[in-house]
């Protein structure tokens, strides 16, 4: 998919030069230096390759960017508008493009953005396993504990929340799963991304997907990921009054900082999640810096 | 031999009468189904916001035809990765006036560029530019089509008198 959006000169670049595996991000801004993201560091990219070098960096123009939101949207801007008015487009193979430029606004509500101006494409990651240190931890005596993954932006929680899906299904635990994938990041498309017992539920706010989810799917578990506004916790708590397990992710620096945090307040007093798992990018993506019970005591460090 | 050369030239003439007139046949279906074409892409994009490749794919067999290969060439645009160029666009189609093309390339290089609102009003406004362009090789069509078959069989005719 990375090739389709691409312009070829990029393409070529990135393809040639570039660890694909080790990559996470690559921004553009016009008339700015393209800047890549490799394990969390920061690169230039130039003809060459990665460079620290700003007079060797290739430069991103607008036509560039509006091209790429074009080809990201298969050629049909109108068909992906309702994601462009919430900042961001998720392509087939979940590579998540998040834009920066100008909301059109009529009447107070936000119509289409215009005047593109910077990109932000976000490269998902298969990585296999990587949920098995806290596996065990999630799911105890054959019961799935509420779980919420919490790290700053780019630290593998989408990655761990996917993998902990498969290896369910691997493993023949057949808990109906349902994976409500509001921003379209968690199913990448590929053979059994999200093994034999999913359901998904895309693009829809939490508040709905998880009604008409429970209504209709019947699940044993919800997995959804980052969870920040009121209206996401009251979803969640909605949730599990059903009976309903959750596993799901949250934007967060620290535990300290996400005890404090007054939407999440209502869930840590009523003590739904019984495990907090704080991932990090001490060690790279998928550093896992503590697992917490209910009562913030470490289970794990 | 003579009988021959004068059936053969007979012949060449009508073919010739029949191609010209094949051609504004041509044009004129061409444009009715751009017409057509543009009225489809509206519903899609409105109801199902269905994406072009797909709206494409659905199109039914003799529209595609009447578009003489037009729909093919676009949907390799969509499915490549590179700038829609007139060249590839009109690859195979030799039936438009210059400044027709022009006007055709514009219509597939706005395709899909926009939101719902602004897509369907650019495509009514070439919808409307399509009409008038339809409207006019209609009536070449049938100023000209009967004509230059007519144009042949009179060629041929003299052509055998001549030689005869």
């Amino acid at each position: 998919m990375l090739q389709k959006i691409l312009p070829e000169n990029i393409y070529s670049v990135i393809s040639e030069k570039v660890s694909l595996k080790a990559l996470n991000e690559i921004r553009l801004r016009a008339d700015k230096p393209i800047v890549v993201i490799l394990n969390g560091q920061r690169f230039f990219l130039g003809y060459n390759g990665l460079t620290a070098n700003l007079t060797e960096a290739l430069t991103a123009s607008k036509i560039m960017i509006e091209d790429i939101i074009f080809r990201a949207s298969e050629c049909s801007i109108y068909s992906v508008n309702e994601q462009i008015k919430k900042g961001f487009i998720v392509t087939r193979g979940g590579i998540r493009i998040g834009i920066g430029g100008d909301m059109v606004e009529e009447n107070g509500v936000i119509k289409t953005m215009t005047n593109y101006n910077s990109i932000n494409i976000r490269l998902p990651h298969e990585i296999k396993n990587c949920s098995l240190p806290i596996f065990d931890m999630i799911l105890q005596n054959d019961q799935i504990n509420n779980t919420l993954i919490l790290s700053p932006p780019g630290a593998g929680k989408t990655t761990m929340l996917r993998d902990f899906i498969c290896q369910l299904s691997q493993r023949n635990y057949a808990f109906n799963v349902l994976a409500l994938d509001e921003r379209g990041e968690l199913d990448l498309g590929t053979a059994n991304c999200l093994g034999n017992f999913a359901d998904k539920i895309s693009f829809a706010r939490k508040k709905i997907g998880f009604e008409n989810g429970i209504r209709s799917l019947s699940p044993n578990l919800i997995v959804t990921d980052e969870l920040g506004t009121q209206e996401d916790i009251e979803a969640v708590i909605y949730a599990s009054n059903c009976g309903v397990n959750l596993l799901a992710s949250a934007h967060c620096d620290t535990i300290e900082n996400f005890m404090k945090k007054e939407a999440f307040k209502n869930v840590i007093n009523l003590k739904i999640f019984k495990r907090f798992v704080f991932l990090s990018l001490r060690n790279g993506p998928g550093t896992i810096d503590g697992v917490y019970n209910e009562n913030f005591s470490r289970v794990l460090n | 031999m003579k009988w021959i050369l004068i059936a053969v030239i007979f012949g060449v003439c009508v073919f010739i009468g029949f191609m010209f007139s094949l051609k504004y046949k041509r044009r004129s279906n061409f444009f009715k189904a751009l017409v057509l074409l543009a009225q489809k892409l509206d519903v899609g994009i409105n109801f199902s916001r269905e994406r072009l490749r797909s709206l494409f794919d659905g199109l039914d067999e003799n529209l595609k035809k009447d578009l003489i290969g037009i729909g093919g060439n676009y949907t390799t645009y969509l499915d490549g990765n590179g700038e829609l160029s007139q060249a590839e666009l009109f690859k195979g189609i030799n039936i438009l006036k210059e400044q027709e093309k022009e006007v055709v390339f514009m219509f597939f290089k706005m395709l899909g560029r926009t939101d719902v609102d602004s897509q369907s009003k650019e495509i009514k406004n070439f919808e409307n530019r399509f009409q008038d362009m339809a409207t006019s090789a209609i009536m070449d069509n049938k100023k000209y089509g009967g004509l230059s078959v007519k144009m042949g069989l009179i060629m041929g005719l003299l052509s055998a008198v001549v030689l005869w």
